[in-house]
């Protein structure tokens, strides 16, 4: 009986978060002025393919993919290794002014973003790096949350196992790479879906970094669709659903992992 | 020993060289285009139907100068702003030759960056200023020299519902002030349960704005006082809760929730400016026929009825490298009928330019209006349009107008209320405050 209860509620809760998608969706598939009137309904319309054709007249949906894919999957693999590296530093070595160091990198989570785009603008118009995919990958390569999440999980990780490699004669690559990496794939999944969430989802920095329309990322190019009074509803509809696609794909191939990693730090 | 990590290696040094030869690509050609003396590329930053209409002008234009090319980029409206006020507080950098800013905040820009953008005065921009209205020449220019080329306007009207007006027998001709439209709204708010406008009520004052507008005053006066507290503005506000009391506005969520009550036909008129036709025409094709457009009311009978909303020129940021070149452009795409007639045509982007309103275009009737001849309404508006003073505190202006309107609809006395925001107004802007 109250397992019903709360499937029930589980069921609700499902429903209510899986409505927009579901809503974005009708929108797609029905043309823009629809949407605001009263006889939408809640079956899929037939105008999926001419809006989609539309919006890839608009924004060239193959070239903004293409962009924001490359650009959040290589910041994710290099993020990932950089992050997971300064981490087990923070977290396995002992060295001067360790525990400083590291509140600085947390405090530094509390300058708003904002604040730091002009100088990070000037800073990539000196490097020439304006309009490149460098300037959406590089800046925020070391992501404090993400050093502070894998350092979290590494100081579980058991001082008596490292050493014994030393012992054993295994060199510090080797220790991290081959013993500690391998144990810590819950934390680098949930950590991966985190960094690739972040940069797929970016807006304000690609809005100002990049200014042609080639270099644009997917929320860049759905942005553009924005003007004054002519909207067409239809197409950003599309162009949210398709947006969302990537990060259900990369979520659900990692969603194992990431799963096992809430109840293992739940755990400890 | 390294063995064991080569594929790490590997991994990092692909990642490294594919990440090093797609950025190499993209400066590589563009220095080709900067390096040809030949070839000039000027870039643009535009929004959504301006986009189009640039790069038709162009090809036009490119027909006396095939050495000028134009690459623009489609950004979304307010995103532009960031994108702009990021490059000119860095000093100028990575700014476009061009750039599309609504009228409301070109003052704001001048004020803030006086030698952020090119002085079109200087350029010889001077010698058109009779052939746009008054007040979008007031809006392009500060201390009488020009900084933007006028583009687009948005001359004001209450667009209808004819249906609805008709089953409540009231006639459009017949309203020639706002007492007459309460009166109005009130039997067609009766007959077919329809409210009398749309308005996001805690959030924005399009409505309140118009009025004053209409009246010859704004939020600031030409001194750049604030006179939220002229009698003219209570008696705006003081109208707009007389509709709000007899439950005749819909109270809507944003910009989506005005088009879904244009859609819906849940409001009988919605108070715009002239480029609300496309959003009409876009959203509610099954409205065909339907629509009609009459004049703002009147506050006193024979009083004056032309507002402006919206609108948007051309500037040249000063660290453009082809100043002349992007001059020579705008000034052709401004200045010449036929331009802005395809403009107008194609993209409804209603012109400021007057000499185009005397041809065929303007003067043949709509068929989406029921053969209502709107533009010649709204071309005709044109020159009576008062100047609004929008100053470089706008948006903060903005924010206290709409919070007093708020106050106002949570029963607030509208003189208090705007009282009380001109006070704050005056604590925000350090600004000198009207006394009446």
């Amino acid at each position: 009986m109250k397992k019903i209860s709360l499937y029930i509620t589980l069921t609700i809760g499902a429903l209510i978060s899986l409505f927009p998608f579901y809503w974005a969706f009708i929108g797609a598939t029905n043309e823009s002025g629809k949407l605001f009137s009263k006889q939408l309904s809640f079956v899929p319309g037939t105008k999926l393919i001419e809006n989609v054709t539309n919006l890839d007249e608009s924004i060239g949906i193959g070239r903004v993919l293409f962009n924001s894919l490359f650009v959040s999957l290589t910041y994710t693999i290099f993020s990932l290794l950089i992050c997971t590296m300064a981490a087990y530093a923070f977290a396995k070595f002992e060295f001067k002014g360790r525990d400083t160091i590291f509140a600085i990198f947390l405090l530094s989570m509390m300058i708003p973003y904002h604040a730091t785009v002009i100088p990070l603008f000037k800073m990539m118009a000196t490097f020439g790096w304006l309009n490149t995919y460098k300037a959406l990958i590089l800046p925020n390569l070391a992501y404090p949350f993400a050093i502070f999440l894998m350092r979290q999980n590494m100081l579980a990780f058991p001082n008596a196992l490292i050493e014994a490699a030393r012992i054993d004669g295994a060199g510090e690559w080797r220790i991290f790479f081959r013993i500690v990496l391998p144990s810590m794939k819950p934390a680098l999944a949930a950590t991966a879906i985190f960094l690739f969430m972040y940069q797929w989802n970016s807006f304000l920095w690609p809005l100002i970094a990049v200014s042609s329309t080639d270099m644009y990322t997917f929320p860049v190019a759905l942005s553009s669709l924005f003007g004054l009074s002519r909207i067409d509803y239809g197409q950003v509809m599309a162009g949210v659903t398709l947006a969302t696609v990537p990060i259900i794909v990369f979520f659900l191939s990692l969603q194992r992992h990431f799963i096992s990693g809430m109840l293992g730090s739940a755990v400890k | 020993m390294f063995k064991r990590y080569w594929k790490w290696l590997v991994l990092i040094v692909a990642s490294a060289v594919m990440l090093a030869a797609c950025s190499g690509k993209q400066s590589s050609t563009d220095d080709k285009g900067e390096g040809s003396s030949e070839k000039i590329v000027l870039t643009a930053w535009a929004w959504n139907v301006n986009v189009g209409a640039l790069n038709e002008a162009m090809k036009e234009f490119q027909k006396s100068n095939p050495n000028i090319e134009l690459k623009v980029e489609d950004i979304g409206r307010l995103d532009v702003y960031d994108k702009l006020s990021t490059g000119l507080a860095a000093g100028g950098t990575g700014l476009p030759d061009i750039v599309l800013v609504e009228d409301d905040r070109i003052h704001g820009y001048v004020n803030a960056f006086p030698k952020g953008f090119v002085n079109l005065s200087e350029k010889g921009f001077d010698q058109y200023k009779d052939v746009f209205p008054t007040f979008k020449k007031d809006l392009t220019s500060v201390d009488g020299k020009f900084y933007a080329m006028p583009f687009d306007a948005g001359p004001t009207g209450m667009f209808y519902r004819t249906d609805l007006f008709e089953k409540a027998g009231v006639k459009a001709e017949d309203i020639e002030t706002w007492d007459d439209f309460l009166a109005a709204a009130k039997k067609i708010k009766e007959a077919t349960g329809a409210f009398a406008m749309p308005l996001d009520k805690f959030k924005d004052d399009p409505i309140f704005r118009m009025m004053l507008n209409q009246r010859g005053i704004y939020y600031f006066d030409q001194d750049g006082k604030i006179d939220l507290t002229n009698p003219k503005a209570v008696e705006a506000m003081e109208m707009l809760k007389k509709f709000d009391d007899a439950g005749l506005i819909k109270d809507v969520d944003g910009w989506n929730g005005v088009v879904s009550a244009t859609v819906d036909g849940s409001v009988a008129t919605v108070p715009f400016g002239a480029w609300y036709y496309g959003t009409i025409v876009d959203q509610a094709k099954d409205t065909n026929g339907k629509w009609g457009v009459f004049l703002l009311p009147a506050f006193e009978k024979g009083g004056n009825r032309a507002a402006n909303l919206g609108g948007s020129s051309w500037m040249i940021p000063a660290s453009s490298k082809h100043i002349d070149e992007a001059y020579k452009f705008l000034e052709f795409f401004s200045t010449t009928k036929d331009i802005q007639l395809m403009a107008m045509e194609k993209y409804g982007l209603f012109p400021s330019l007057a000499s185009a309103y005397d041809s065929e275009l303007f003067t043949s009737g709509v068929q989406f209006f029921g053969g209502q001849k709107i533009w010649e309404l709204f071309a005709n508006e044109m020159k009576d349009i008062p100047t609004a003073y929008y100053t470089n505190d706008y948006a903060v202006a903005l924010d206290e107008a709409i919070k007093a309107q708020a106050d106002v609809f949570n029963g607030k006395d509208p003189k208090k209320a705007l009282e009380e925001a001109a006070k704050r107004l005056k604590d925000r802007t350090k600004r000198e405050m009207n006394t009446y």
